[in-house]
């Protein structure tokens, strides 16, 4: 199997993981009972989170879409493929820079956007990064050792494909923190 | 040791001062009406400047809001 296919399914397969301990997690607290037609209200960091997600996840998404589609070694001599690519990463990138200079004024104006809950929930959201990064790590390295073990020889364009999953497994983990960690508490 | 958890009467101080609604009381001690929500339902303890905080809205002591539950 192509090797980018299978590291994003075992990726697909540790974030389902995640996910169902935070709902695992969630089962065992107290459940929020609101009036009939309410809905939880959101604090400005939870919405900034889960928008940054959703505009960062598609853009992750169509990169590793194109470069599983293209083959590594095409994305890699291709200049128009490794090109697009790397402005949809890049355009990731500016998400999070954009979400960490809002929430950078936030904590420094001080001005009642964060309280001491949602500076808990920012403070543990990166706990979850280290876990991400190494199933990640884990991933390319059990499909690359699979792949390459009789060669012996593992092309050079996976180290650049090995920095940036890691980068943005790192930026996913972060909001995807920030929003479990509601959840959670 | 035995387990312990804290009870608030904030939803119950809330009604008793003019029906407060929990925005009205999230804006006074600073924080967001989500904080309230789960701080009243038990999912959330707070620090002791915000329930300090909240004891002084309501004109009263910490002790009168937040109470130690133990449980064997």
């Amino acid at each position: 199997m192509n090797v980018i296919l299978w590291a994003l399914i075992a990726l697909g397969v540790a974030f389902g993981v995640v996910f169902l301990a935070a709902r695992s997690a969630q089962r065992r607290l107290p459940a929020v009972v609101l009036p009939p037609g309410e809905k939880m209200p959101r604090t400005a960091l939870q919405q900034l989170a889960g928008r940054s997600l959703l505009f960062c996840l598609p853009l992750v998404v169509a990169a590793a879409g194109i470069v599983t589609y293209h083959g590594a070694q095409v994305y890699w001599d291709d200049d128009h493929v490794r090109l697009t690519v790397t402005g949809l990463l890049l355009a990731a990138l500016a998400v999070f820079a954009f979400y960490a200079a809002r929430v950078g004024t936030w904590t420094a104006r001080d001005d009642g956007r964060l309280d001491e809950r949602d500076r808990a929930i920012l403070a543990s959201a990166p706990a979850g990064q280290a876990p991400a990064m190494l199933v990640t790590l884990a991933a390319w390295m059990i499909g690359l050792v699979e792949t390459y073990h009789g060669t012996h020889l593992v092309p050079s364009v996976y180290l650049y494909l090995i920095f940036w999953s890691c980068l943005m497994v790192s930026l996913l983990a972060t909001f995807a923190g920030i929003l479990i960690g509601y959840r959670r508490s | 040791m035995a387990k312990a958890q804290i009870r608030n009467e904030i939803r119950r101080l809330r009604f008793e001062h003019g029906e407060m609604t929990q925005q009205a009381l999230a804006d006074r001690v600073g924080c967001s009406r989500q904080t309230i929500l789960v701080l009243e339902q038990g999912r959330y303890v707070p620090s002791l400047l915000l329930a300090l905080q909240i004891a002084k809205v309501f004109g009263t002591t910490v002790e009168a809001v937040f109470t130690l539950e133990e449980r064997p």
